[in-house]
Order: C-alpha cells, then sequence, then structure tokens
C-alpha cells in the first residue's frame, strides 16, 4: 500500500516535473509549436519564426463556420510558410462565439509570449470583451468577420479587419433593394445573433423610408422548420430579406417556399454564401467576400481548399487574408533584421499595403482599423445554382 | 382561412415528429421514472445514419436504389441502430444506478447527451450535412387544395408517424409484452415478485423508445434536410415539452402533448411574431403545469408513505 | 450532532439524513478508498473551520507562485463556477430539488448588475457604487427564486426539473430578443463599471481573483453555519422524505422556498462580479454548457457537501478552462490519468508489470505489423508535441489519413471500455494492454488534434463515470434512498 502511494507519487511528480520543464523552456502554454522552435528566432540568415493565434467557434453553436476559418487560416500559414521562408506556427484557442471564453483564450495567447499577433475572433461581441485585453498586450488582432460599427471607433487600437461594416453593407444592399426589385411589401427575418440584427436595424429604416411594407421577423440559428414563417409570407410579399450566418438554414427555407408555391426571392447576405450550400435559383447574395472560384489569381488557393476541405463559403477567404496580412508582417519584420515582436508586428500591419488579395481588392487599413475601400459583392444564383457577379 | 389551414398542416406535421419523439422518452419515463436526457440525441444519430445511407447509396441527386427501398432502407436501419444505441444506454449506464437516489441517473443522462453530441461533432465534424430531399422527392409532388400545399414528405411523416403511434398502442394495450411493461411502469418490485422479467422488459422499452426517436430523427432529416451535432438538444426540448405538457409517462398523452406543442409553434409564428414563439410555447407549458401538474392526461401521482 | 460524523464505524445513534444500517455496514465506505481515506480522515480531525482558512490562504498566496495573465483568468472562471457550485448545492445538495435552470440566477444577478452600473438605462445611465447594487440585486434574485419556487408546490421532483430547465431557456431567449434597446438584445451590455466601493476601485484582474476568494471563503462560512441551523436540517429532512418532515411540522413548501431564495442570491453573487470582471454580459454567457459544468463540479465534488462542491468545481474549470486548452498540457493529463488509474487500480505488483510491460510490447508489435503491411499505416506524426510525442512516435501507429482510421478506433475505444467493465478479472487484465494502446492511438490520432472536442468529451465522461463509480462524488456522503 505505502509502495504503492510511493509509487504513484513519484509518478506523477515525474510526469508534472517534466511537464514544467518543457513549458518552461517553451514559456508557457505554447500548444502545438514544439519547444525548440519557441525561443527566439528571425533575424537575418537564421529562420523568421513566430506563432499567430487563431481565435474563432471550432465548437459550439456555429461550428461550421468557425472549423472554415480555422482551414483557411491553416492554409494561409502553409502557403506563406513556403512562399516566405518562414517558420509561423498556427495556435489554435475555441471561442464558441462566447466572449466569455474568448477572454480566456485571449488571456492564453498574451501569456505566450511567442504568440506576436492574432487572428480573430470571428464575432462583434467577442471583439467587445477582448479589446481591452489585446489593446493592454499592444497586441495586434485581425477579424475575417466582426462586422460591428461600434468596433472601430477607437475605442480598440490594435484592432482590424478585412471586412466593410454593417453601415456600409446595409444601406447599400437595401437601396440596392429598393431601386432595383421595387418591393411593395418585404419580409426581413434576423437570427436573433448580433451579426444579424446588426444589418438589420441599418437596413429596416431605407425600406421604411422609401415606403416599402416590413414585416421584421426573428428565429433562432437552431430552428430548423420554417414552415410556419414561409406560411406567412403573403402573395404581395415580393422579397424576403435574410441576412443569416448559417447557409443550411437559407436553403431549406428556399426550400419551404419553393414547397408552399410562394413567389418571394430571398436576398442574403454574407452567411448565405456557400456555392455547395444555398444555390436557390433567382436568390440575390451580397458578400464581403469575392466568390474565390472565379477570381483566377484564386484559382490555387480554391483549388487547394477545395481538395482538403470540400466546400466553404463566405467565411474563410477573409480570415485567408487577414492571417496573410500578419504572415506578410511578419516576413517583413524579418527581413528588416528583427525578431518579430508584438510591436513591431503591430507597426507592419498598420503599414499594410497589399495591391491584390484574395478578395479580390487591395488590402490596406484606415486609421480606426477598418479596410479602405471595402466592396461588397453583389450575386445571383442562375437556374443551374451558380453565382453570377452582377457588376456594380 | 387557407393561411389558417396552411398553419395547421405545418402544426400538425411537427406535431407528429414532435409525438414520436415524445412517445419515447414518455414509455422509458414510465418503466423507469427516469428523464433520459440523451433521448434528444438519439433522435440526432437517426438523422446522421439517414444521411449516410443515402450517400452509400451514391447520394442525394444520383441514387441507385428506388426511392421507395432506400426509404425502407433508412427507416429500418436508424430504427435498429439507434435502438441498439439505446439498450447499450440503458445496459451500461442506467441498469447500475436503478437504486441510486434519483439525482444519479438523471446526471447520467445529462453527461450522456453531452459526450453523445462532442462525440458526433468529432466523428463526423462540425459542418452541416444536407439530405436534399428536394432531389429524390419532388417538391411538386403533394397534395395541393386550394392554396393549401401538403408536401409528399410531409404526408409520409404524418402517415407513419400515425401508424407508429397506433402500432405502439396496440402493442402496449393488447398484447402480452405490453400488459407487462404496464406492470413494470405501475410497481417494478411487485412485478418482479410477479414473475415478470423486469430487465427484459425494460430492455425493450428502450429499444422501441429509442427506435421511435431514430425513425423520427430520418424524418427530421426528411423534412428539415439539414443535420448536424446540436440537432438534438432542441429536439429533446420539445419532445420534453409535449410530454410533460401531455402528461409524462402516458402514450396518448405524449401523442397529444406533441400536436399541441406543434400547433402551438405553427399558429405563435403564424399569428403573433416569430420572436415569441419559444418563449409563448414555454409560458404555455408553465400554465399547464400549474393548472395541471401531472400534465393533461397524466395521472396524479399518488405519494406512498 | 454534528452532520461531519460518517458512520464507517461507530454512527453515533440515529442522525438525520443518513441511515442507520447502512451506515453501519463495514464494506459501504463513506471515506475514499485506502490512503485517501486515511488523509480524509485526518484532516476532519482538524476541524472544518481550520481546514477552510486554510483553503482561503492557500487561494490567497497562490498567485505569489508567478501565476500568469492566463492562469490568473483561468483562476478567476474558475472561482466564479466554485461560488455557483456552492450555490447549486443549497438547492440540489441540500434541499434535492432538482433545480436545471439555475444558469438563470446567474443571468439574472450579471444584468442586473449591468443594468444598474452602465450606461444603459437612461441617457446616462445608473451608474451605482457596488455596494448598493450588489445587494439590490441579490434581493431581487431571492424574489426571482421565490418566483421560480412557486410551481415547485405542485410539481414532484422531475417535472421541476424540466420546468426550470425551461425557465432557463426562457432567460436566454428573453435577453436576447426581447426589449433590445433596454437590455441589449444579442449584442449585450458594454461597458460595465467595476467594482466600486467608498472610493476603492477594483479593475486589474488579481483584483477580482482575491476579491473572489474572499467572497468564496465567506459565503461557505455562511452556508456552513446554515448548514448546521435549523434551516439546513429542515432542508436535510425534506430532501430525505417529504411527507415525513411535514408530519413533523416542517413546513414543506416554505422550506423548499427558502432553499431557491438562497440558491438564487449566491448565484446572483457571482453574477454580479462576473459582469464587473468581464465589464460585458451577452445572453449566450448564461446558456446550458454552463449549467453542465457546475452540474460536473458540483457532482465530481459530491452534491450535499460545501467543500466537495467547490473542490469539484475547481477541478473541472481548471482541467476544462486550462489545461485542456492546449495540446501540449492536455496530452500530460491525459497519460498521465491513464497511468494513475492503472496503477492505482491493478492490484498485485506482478499483474502490474505485466500490463505495462504487455502494452509496451504490444505497441511495437502491432507497429511493426502495420508497417509491413503497409507504409502508409505509419506514415503519419503523433499528434502531440514535446517530449510525449518524442516517446511515443515509434510506438504508436499513426497513418497517414489519420482522421477516418481514428474515428474508427474511437468507437472501438469505447466498446472495449464498456467490454473491460462487464468481464471477469483474467480477460480484464488480458484487454487492458490492447485497450491502453488503442487509448494512445485514439489520443494521438484525434483527441489531440482538437483539443475543443476533446475538452467536452472529458465532461461529459466526468459525469458518467462518477456517476456510476461513485454517486455521492469525492466528497459527498452516500445516500440511500428508499423508493416511493
Amino acid at each position: 500500500m505505502k509502495g504503492r502511494l510511493v509509487l504513484a507519487a513519484a509518478a506523477v511528480g515525474s510526469l508534472a516535473v517534466a511537464g514544467c520543464a518543457s513549458s518552461s523552456s517553451s514559456n508557457g502554454a505554447s500548444g502545438s509549436t514544439s519547444s525548440a522552435s519557441a525561443s527566439s528566432g528571425g533575424g537575418s540568415g537564421k529562420t523568421c519564426t513566430a506563432s499567430v493565434g487563431f481565435e474563432g467557434p471550432i465548437t459550439g453553436p456555429v461550428a461550421p463556420l468557425g472549423t472554415e476559418q480555422l482551414h483557411f487560416a491553416e492554409l494561409a500559414v502553409s502557403m506563406d510558410n513556403a512562399a516566405n521562408k518562414t517558420k509561423i506556427t498556427l495556435v489554435q484557442g475555441d471561442t464558441q462565439l462566447q466572449p466569455a471564453q474568448a477572454t480566456t483564450v485571449t488571456q492564453q495567447f498574451v501569456s505566450n509570449s511567442s504568440i506576436v499577433a492574432v487572428v480573430g475572433p470571428a464575432g462583434s461581441q467577442e471583439v467587445e470583451a477582448v479589446g481591452g485585453p489585446m489593446a493592454r498586450a499592444g497586441m495586434a488582432f485581425i477579424s475575417g468577420s466582426a462586422t460591428a460599427v461600434a468596433l472601430t471607433t477607437g475605442k480598440y487600437p490594435t484592432f482590424f479587419r478585412v471586412v466593410s461594416k454593417d453601415s456600409v453593407q446595409g444601406p447599400q444592399d437595401a437601396n440596392y433593394i429598393v431601386n432595383t426589385l421595387h418591393p411593395k411589401n418585404l419580409m426581413i427575418v434576423d437570427d436573433q445573433e448580433a451579426y444579424s440584427t446588426g444589418l438589420v436595424s441599418a437596413m429596416v429604416p431605407v425600406f421604411q423610408a422609401a415606403g416599402v411594407k416590413v414585416d421584421h421577423e426573428s428565429v433562432s440559428q437552431k430552428v430548423t422548420d420554417f414552415s410556419a414563417l414561409v406560411a406567412k409570407v403573403t402573395p404581395a410579399t415580393s422579397v424576403v430579406v435574410l441576412p443569416w450566418q448559417v447557409a443550411a438554414n437559407a436553403q431549406q427555407f428556399g426550400r419551404d417556399l419553393a414547397q408552399q408555391h410562394k413567389k418571394a426571392l430571398i436576398f442574403g447576405t454574407d452567411g448565405l454564401f456557400s456555392p455547395g450550400t444555398f444555390t436557390i435559383a433567382g436568390s440575390y447574395v451580397s458578400s464581403f467576400g469575392p466568390d474565390i472560384t472565379a477570381i483566377p489569381t484564386d484559382a490555387s488557393i480554391a483549388a487547394a481548399a477545395q481538395s482538403k476541405y470540400g466546400s466553404f463559403g463566405t467565411f474563410g477567404p477573409p480570415v485567408f487574408a487577414a492571417t496573410h496580412v500578419i504572415d506578410e508582417a511578419i516576413a517583413s519584420v524579418c527581413k528588416a533584421g528583427q525578431t518579430p515582436s508584438r510591436s513591431n508586428v503591430l507597426a507592419a500591419i498598420k503599414q499594410t499595403s497589399e495591391s491584390t488579395s484574395i478578395l479580390g481588392q487591395p488590402i490596406s487599413f484606415d486609421s480606426h482599423g477598418d479596410l479602405t475601400n471595402g466592396k461588397f459583392f453583389l450575386f445571383k444564383i442562375s437556374t443551374s445554382g451558380k453565382y453570377q457577379l452582377i457588376p456594380s | 382561412m387557407s393561411f389558417f389551414f396552411q398553419e395547421l398542416v405545418n402544426g400538425v406535421t411537427t406535431g407528429a415528429l414532435y409525438s414520436l419523439v415524445a412517445l419515447g422518452f414518455s414509455m422509458v419515463y414510465g418503466v423507469l421514472k427516469l428523464l433520459n436526457f440523451a433521448h434528444g440525441d438519439l433522435y440526432m444519430v437517426g438523422a446522421y445514419i439517414g444521411f449516410f445511407v443515402i450517400q452509400w447509396f451514391g447520394g442525394a441527386a444520383h441514387l441507385t436504389i428506388p426511392v421507395p427501398l432506400l426509404l425502407l432502407i433508412m427507416f429500418v436501419l436508424a430504427a435498429g441502430v439507434v435502438g441498439g444505441l439505446g439498450v447499450a444506454m440503458e445496459r451500461f449506464a442506467y441498469r447500475p444506478l436503478r437504486d441510486a437516489p434519483r439525482i444519479a441517473p438523471l446526471i447520467t443522462a445529462i453527461g450522456i447527451s453531452f459526450f453523445l453530441e462532442s462525440a458526433a461533432l468529432l466523428l463526423f465534424g462540425a459542418q452541416y450535412r444536407v439530405y436534399n430531399t428536394a432531389e429524390f422527392i419532388s417538391l411538386s409532388s403533394g397534395i395541393q387544395i386550394g392554396s393549401v400545399t401538403i408536401d409528399s414528405v410531409q404526408i409520409m411523416v404524418l402517415v407513419l408517424g400515425i401508424a407508429l403511434m397506433a402500432g405502439l398502442r396496440l402493442l402496449v394495450n393488447r398484447t402480452k409484452l405490453g400488459k407487462q411493461m404496464r406492470a413494470v411502469a405501475a410497481d417494478r418490485e411487485a412485478a418482479e415478485m410477479l414473475g415478470i422479467n423486469v430487465n427484459f422488459v425494460i430492455t425493450v422499452t428502450f429499444f422501441l423508445g429509442s427506435a421511435l426517436a431514430g425513425v423520427a430523427g430520418v424524418m427530421g432529416g426528411l423534412l428539415f434536410n439539414q443535420v448536424t451535432s446540436t440537432i438534438g438538444f432542441i429536439a429533446g426540448l420539445k419532445a420534453f415539452t409535449a410530454a410533460v405538457v401531455g402528461g409524462i409517462g402516458s402514450i396518448p398523452g405524449a401523442m397529444l402533448g406533441g400536436l399541441l406543442i406543434g400547433l402551438a409553434e405553427s399558429f405563435v409564428t403564424g399569428y403573433i411574431s416569430s420572436t415569441y414563439t419559444n418563449l409563448l410555447v414555454f409560458g404555455l407549458l408553465i400554465v399547464v403545469m400549474l393548472v395541471r401538474p401531472s400534465g393533461l392526461l397524466g395521472q396524479a401521482q399518488l405519494q406512498k408513505v | 450532532m454534528s452532520v461531519d460524523q460518517r458512520g464507517a464505524q461507530e454512527p453515533q445513534g440515529p442522525q438525520v439524513g443518513a441511515d442507520e444500517w447502512v451506515a453501519r455496514q463495514a464494506h459501504r465506505r463513506e471515506y475514499l478508498p485506502s490512503w485517501l481515506g486515511r488523509a480524509q480522515r485526518a484532516s476532519e480531525r482538524i476541524g472544518w473551520w481550520p481546514r477552510l482558512a486554510l483553503a482561503g490562504l492557500a487561494g490567497a498566496v497562490l498567485p505569489s507562485f508567478g501565476l500568469g495573465g492566463f492562469q490568473l483568468q483561468v483562476g478567476i472562471d474558475a472561482l466564479v463556477i466554485a461560488l455557483l457550485a456552492v450555490g447549486l448545492n443549497i438547492v440540489v445538495g441540500w434541499a434535492g430539488l432538482l433545480d436545471l435552470g439555475f444558469i438563470a440566477f446567474f443571468g439574472f444577478g450579471a444584468y442586473g448588475f449591468a443594468l444598474l452600473s452602465s450606461a444603459q438605462i437612461g441617457s446616462a445611465g445608473i451608474h451605482l457604487q457596488a455596494w448598493l447594487s450588489i445587494p439590490i440585486v441579490m434581493v431581487g434574485a431571492a424574489i426571482l427564486g421565490l418566483g421560480v419556487g412557486l410551481p415547485s408546490r405542485r410539481l414532484i421532483g422531475d417535472y421541476l426539473a424540466i420546468v426550470t430547465l425551461f425557465l432557463g431557456e426562457a432567460f436566454v431567449e428573453f435577453t436576447n430578443n426581447v426589449a433590445p434597446s433596454k437590455l441589449g438584445g444579442p449584442n449585450g451590455i458594454t461597458s460595465i463599471d467595476p467594482i466600486r466601493a467608498f472610493g476603492f476601485q477594483l479593475t486589474t484582474n488579481p483584483g477580482y481573483y482575491y476579491l473572489l476568494v474572499i467572497v468564496l471563503v465567506v459565503t461557505m462560512a455562511v452556508l456552513r453555519l446554515l448548514e448546521n441551523s435549523r434551516t439546513g436540517r429542515a432542508w436535510r429532512a425534506v430532501r430525505e422524505d417529504p411527507l415525513a418532515a411535514a408530519a413533523m411540522t416542517i413546513p414543506v413548501n416554505r422550506v423548499k422556498l427558502s432553499a431557491f431564495a438562497c440558491g438564487a442570491m449566491v448565484a446572483a453573487l457571482a453574477g454580479t462580479i462576473y459582469a464587473a470582471q468581464q465589464a460585458n454580459v451577452f445572453p449566450t454567457d448564461f446558456d446550458t454548457p454552463i449549467l453542465i459544468l457546475i452540474y460536473a463540479g458540483l457532482v465530481l465534488g459530491g452534491a450535499g457537501s460545501i467543500a466537495g462542491a467547490a473542490t469539484g468545481a475547481l477541478v473541472v474549470m481548471v482541467i476544462y478552462d486550462g489545461l485542456l486548452r492546449s495540446p501540449a498540457e492536455a496530452g500530460y493529463l491525459f497519460y498521465g490519468l491513464v497511468l494513475l488509474t492503472v496503477l492505482v487500480k491493478l492490484r498485485p505488483w506482478r499483474r502490474l508489470g505485466v500490463v505495462l510491460a504487455a502494452t509496451i510490447a504490444f505497441g511495437f508489435a502491432a507497429r511493426a505489423i502495420a508497417r509491413a503491411a503497409s507504409a502508409s499505416a505509419v506514415a503519419g506524426g503523433p499528434g502531440s508535441s514535446g517530449w510525449i510525442a518524442r516517446a511515443v512516435r515509434d510506438w504508436v501507429i499513426v497513418p497517414a489519413n489519420a482522421t477516418v482510421a481514428g474515428n474508427f478506433g474511437f468507437v472501438a475505444l469505447i466498446c472495449l471500455l464498456i467490454a473491460l467493465v462487464q468481464v471477469s478479472s483474467r480477460w480484464r487484465t488480458i484487454l487492458l494492454p490492447p485497450t491502453l494502446y488503442l487509448a494512445s492511438f485514439v489520443w494521438e490520432t484525434r483527441l489531440v488534434t482538437e483539443p475543443s472536442v476533446t475538452r467536452q468529451l472529458m465532461i461529459g465522461a466526468i459525469l458518467i463515470v462518477m456517476m456510476n463509480a461513485r454517486p455521492q462524488g469525492l466528497l459527498g456522503q452516500r445516500r440511500v434512498e428508499v423508493p416511493a
């Protein structure tokens, strides 16, 4: 008995010692960084080594979006490592789209001195929660999907985003609907998430000012049965606006529309951009990201993503762009002969000026972290389910 | 008026689905007095099985076998596998806890539910799996009465649901096995003393209840098309509501409860607003609970001293 | 009569809440087995209050061992959940009311504090100081607890569980959809004031950590006093047998309501500190997964025991939120746990040695066979990092296409584990080496590459295993329920 106790204590102790020894040499929780390379690298001639954190909803209610973002971030890191001869590792952190967890993950990344910048978080509420700690740590973080207007009012000096904000997308789409589709009655359904409600509150005033009768509905993202809601679509309603994040739900909504012989067409936003999933003919999709399969320069990226991860939608490419910005910043810091650190990577990101990118537009940031001249792309789905870009 | 009928049709169809899940839940509660929180996740497993059967036979757009055969295979396989899963759950997780304090199997059930959801996430991945029912059951097949459309999938759900429920009632009320189930539900110890093989009866009950959930999962997949690891939670919640409103432990109660919940959702969405649907349905539940604590068709529980 | 005495040897006569006959059975161990039980009995000789003081001191001193920002954050989260578990213990552990909507009180506390201490209401907002807003919120929560407890008068255990589950869901729906301009909707309430009182202000994480340690210790002390009072005894009586309690003139309904109210107050207190520390509240912060964490902690530690609730919650949160977030540390935890279990559970030394040696040999043999069969079967590298990966690289089979093989291995592992529990001892020894190897295989191919899913699997496994192996938890008291 006593011997067993001694042996058990010895086993636990040796594991703990080994763990502590190994982690102290890798500066705390370093995730998938191997302990050898976590010590400072970079500098002229030597390999450029750094870690980039990824915060996203890998599990939880929007796990499909989060995993897509993670995959594209990993793809960007591997492609940039090959192109720039750097050794950047990606450390993932799961936030489940919850701000409290995002705070914990952020603290984890902040404590890990090898992480010099972060991609994410995905949700606007999460950005609100982590903006402060990130600013205190001087760590840049670039989001590929947080579109709330309040985020770039100067509160969070280290925040950047590669997508445009709701105040641009909402009125732009609403005006297009009013001017081109001329609806008399319109139904707009939000999915009870901040992204959706933000867009709705930007769009509804435009509709009302144009004299369109608006029926504002709301369903949770977890709902999969829309037959009752679809039955509410009157014959006079010609447009249903779905600023949703889950394309599969919108596809089901469209099917229910067809099944109940309703003539309304669907106007969706970024979440619906999913060529494999949302294919209701005649629908419009407004996206902050282009269809990268239609951009010739993105052919290799699209092919790589397709073969490794299957079909993807609209949330992956912006995260690729964000990760790429960080990778390039790290590479430029190394080329200047310095060791990547949070401050010089932050400065390099502020100076970002890419003439082309996966998003089909130049990337640079204004003083508040917004993407300058962010474009929105409007697509119409043809009868064969293909997304056709509508030139602006 | 046709709007009313359309909402009625929708409500009855989804109500039939909820009834099926609630039935299994109610049956298990009846014999074991156990709230099986993992029941909704059995629904989810059934839905996944249906999806994989479709993929096995070529995918929704290029099926290699005729549709009725496909449906038969989906239902039978889902019923069998999910029933077996339920039996395994009972055998290895709930049976050792038969005489433990009531909280123990309840917490185990919560644990199993969480575990099943995470396992599904691990094994099947996070992306939505889509049935694409419209590819092999055309959207225009179905009945149209005036401007009210009833899809053929909805008809199938209704018919199959009613058939299963009728069959279950027959089983419980007319067969010897059903009599044994009712005896075990009334008083387990007395039934054991009378020579009934209680373990066998409980196993069969679990199998039937879980098989029903699995079939409901396939039907849900056909109706709603998307399958992901979290659909079980919502389905389970609706099943609890239905079973409790109708009177837990009572089979006609589960059917009535499911129908009521389906109709309530439909009409609240249609006539009030979809924003408040869940809140109002919860409210309905609270009201029923306060007015008739044992549910609409349930029997008031006698408290034995 | 102190409720601390457990009846393994000589119970001092009849006790409320403990079945005398059960307690006398020598083989029904109330304490943990072997040296752990001895440690428990020794610590009991110290007394409850000194133990609490020691624990509080340990908690307060911990940050000075060089805990970084991340560990502090994990500590804060763990302390909040521990406070919640202690509150839940009142309702579930003491009064026996299965409350699945407990998280709504937590949310009420957080939102209440947010509304009273931010710019949300009115043009400039109400900015009450903490010493005002916290008591107001706690009183409000007590009233809400009374309201929620009202159906419990007519509902028997399981119905109460369902109704409270729905109330919990209804809270999330309510705060998400109703009155978005006042409650913030999905955007929540941001820029909440920190805790301010009489010129003091807590703005740093270490500050909140110490505050939480103090609050937890004080709450546990207050609850200890409550446990040994008439109210505590009434709660336990109602839990064991409401009819008998009513026959002994205990006002059963009032007692149940008071349990709800007390639990709600503790939860609201935790909510206010949470809101102040996070400086934001969102509806999704109060969803069911958090409730499951609290329950896992309570179950692990032992429902019915204050120390158990707090300890269990701390252990669960440190593992879930801290250790399992990074694959490297998760690896230590996993292999450490497996080795520890094998070490402790396998009785004769010879058997232990044989099993370990067989596992290692089995591994090498299996890998050699796999490599001979096809090169791609061993092409991948283990998912772990650090010295563990180096150690197992030549031992574990990791195919090139790890995902599919790992999935099948996972299912096979579950089946094997279930079989292990059912078979006789000899077969168990034979099956152990393949099971251990398969566990390592599944870990390296699948589990370690997806830490976010793995930690959820772990929580579910904790609940299942604990309830089957030791329903009273680590520090709880074993109860026998007479079926109605």
